[in-house]
């Protein structure tokens, strides 16, 4: 065990930087957001917003439209704006990469060239992910409370405790889930760019399978195949409890990612 | 007085081999590293690990470290199995990999901590200020990033980690690829130093006078099978020594010799010859003759070996 915690610790400092980077700025953004959802809220703008978008646009969002354009819809925006998902997924694909990393550089010969076993270092990358995914979004919250703490005029609703943690919760696990998908696709890859790049474009073809299922019917009988699927935060934001389906669902996918990946990685050979 | 080797916190097991590889063979698809290989190495000797580009060696080496596994065979390292107990063969050695594959953004004194952190017997921090000092290398360039590392910096900070926990065992895949001589000699000696304590060198090599020079045994792959294990001075022995016979006068007469003897080069004044075996034939047609001088050449490793590179003797 202790040479987990020698290795875990290692390779937390190396990544340490990047992670504390998206978590300030994603913590930032959300202190932007919830400055613009106080000034629409003052000048009451909400109304005419929802006036602007086409009725084929409110046909299709359906009554979410009104959640998400109200002070709690942009409040919470931060946490399902496409931008900020794409960058926590790229972040938690990149870390769960890290043993390809090591491979086809070639370090990993020196680390397992020491007394450790493998499996630590799929342990290790998956401590990694838990805890270098959940740093950011974290500092997201934190960035909610403090910004609804400093910048909300009195007498202003915000959105519940249980909103954002239902919120925190389903973005964490659709984060671990692709986490587990791109260290089980690592596992068996000699370049980062390939394991990386492949679970990249299986990120943004399932979002897509996700977004049109939403709103094509022939597509929809797919559509669950996308972890997307179970991520819904205009849902949560119109006031429905979490689904503990859409946890499951991500929870699995991401144990069996990370299951695969500790049965590839001790089956193959370590080589560039 | 020999050293007494430190490994009291390492379960070694007496009067077994440092490394013993039965019947291994790797293919990699079509292609077939090592074939049906079968070697021991003998605590406290220096192996060399020869052999053409490709012929399996660093396959071998691997297979030892466990980063690949074997198609057929098994591999010991003092009698753990690398594959089924790998953690405790690894326990006992230290190993330098052909091409040191580290992040340019890490400084050295990170590596050597953490690969240091990683090992079963502490590093002795006497120890590593002494290969510090040998291998030149300063705590400043310690504190250096990778990336300003030249190769042979690169070479050195990876021998440091290969030795630094003194391991019973040291597998070193071309360890004085791009060393300066005088870094090569300060190899040489902790080599040396490292025999003395009873510790086992497993080490690859293309450099031939180097393996003649610090190796007790030779071991040399050809096509990914054994082709020569032999001590160096057996090896020797099987090269032609090279003799110059220098006349004071002019011999007119074709030399006649038997066999096992090679006329290289022939003047009135002087012969030059190839012979194999016992030197008592030559020494009693000579006699006869009006000889001013015989010079003979010690046989070199190199002579024998270059053949087996180039496909030569079996």
């Amino acid at each position: 065990m202790r040479d987990l915690w020698w290795l875990l610790g290692y390779s937390l400092r190396r990544v340490r930087s990047l992670v504390l980077a998206v978590g300030l700025l994603l913590g930032g953004f959300q202190l932007v957001l919830i400055a613009v959802a106080n000034s629409l809220q003052g000048s009451d703008a909400f109304g005419q917003l929802e006036n602007l978008v086409p009725p084929f646009a409110r046909e299709l969002m359906g009554p979410s439209v009104t959640a998400m354009l109200s002070f709690q819809g942009i409040v919470c925006l931060g946490y399902y704006h496409l931008a900020v998902m794409g960058s926590l997924v790229a972040l938690s694909i990149s870390l769960a990469t890290m043993p390809t990393s090591e491979v086809e550089t070639g370090f990993i010969d020196l680390i397992l060239a020491r007394p450790l076993a493998r499996h630590w270092i799929i342990t290790r990358s998956i401590l990694v992910v838990v805890l270098c995914t959940a740093g950011p979004v974290v500092l997201m919250m934190a960035g909610t409370w403090i910004g609804l703490g400093t910048l909300v005029r009195a007498g202003v609703a915000w959105p519940s405790a249980k909103l954002i943690l239902s919120l925190v919760a389903n973005l964490g696990l659709l984060l671990l889930c692709w986490g587990g998908i791109a260290m089980a696709i690592g596992s068996v890859s000699r370049r980062r760019g390939v394991a990386g790049g492949l679970a990249g474009f299986a990120a943004l073809a399932t979002f897509l399978l996700d977004y049109v299922g939403r709103i094509w019917r022939p597509v929809e009988s797919v559509a669950w195949l996308s972890p997307f699927r179970y991520y819904s935060p205009s849902d949560l934001v119109m006031g429905n409890p979490l689904p503990r389906s859409n946890l499951w669902a991500l929870a699995g996918t991401a144990v069996a990612g990370y299951a695969l990946a500790y049965l590839l990685f001790s089956r193959r050979d370590i080589s560039r | 007085m020999r050293q007494r080797l430190r490994i009291a916190n390492l379960k070694v097991p007496k009067h077994a081999a440092a490394v013993s590889l039965h019947g291994v063979s790797k293919r990699y698809r079509n292609l077939l590293a090592v074939h049906d290989l079968t070697l021991e190495v003998t605590p406290g000797e220096i192996l060399g690990f020869l052999g053409p580009n490709g012929a399996g060696k660093t396959s071998t080496i691997r297979v030892l470290l466990d980063l690949i596994r074997p198609t057929t065979g098994q591999a010991f390292i003092f009698g753990h199995d690398c594959q089924a107990s790998g953690i405790e063969a690894r326990a006992l050695a230290g190993y330098l990999p052909g091409e040191m594959g580290v992040y340019s953004d890490m400084a050295g004194r990170e590596v050597l901590d953490l690969l240091g952190g990683l090992t079963r017997q502490p590093v002795r921090k006497q120890y590593q200020c002494e290969l510090q000092e040998r291998l030149e290398l300063k705590e400043a360039d310690l504190r250096r990033k990778l990336r300003e590392y030249s190769t042979g910096m690169k070479r050195k900070l990876g021998l440091m980690q290969a030795l630094q926990a003194e391991p019973p065992l040291l597998i070193l895949d071309e360890p004085t690829d791009g060393l300066d001589p005088l870094m090569q000699e300060a190899f040489y000696e902790l080599l040396q130093e490292a025999r003395g304590k009873g510790q086992t060198v497993f080490m690859s090599s293309h450099v031939l006078s180097e393996v003649e020079r610090i190796c007790d045994r030779i071991a040399l792959l050809r096509g990914g099978e054994l082709a020569l294990l032999s001590t160096v001075a057996e090896v020797r022995k099987l090269a032609p020594r090279r003799i110059t016979v220098v006349f004071r006068e002019d011999v007119t007469a074709a030399p006649t010799l038997p066999g096992g003897h090679k006329v290289v080069g022939v003047s009135p004044r002087c012969w030059q010859l190839e012979v194999e075996g016992a030197l008592g034939n030559l020494v009693s047609i000579l006699s006869s003759l009006p000889v001013e001088d015989i010079q003979i050449e010690q046989p070199r490793l190199e002579d024998v070996l270059v053949k087996y590179y180039g496909g030569g003797p079996k």
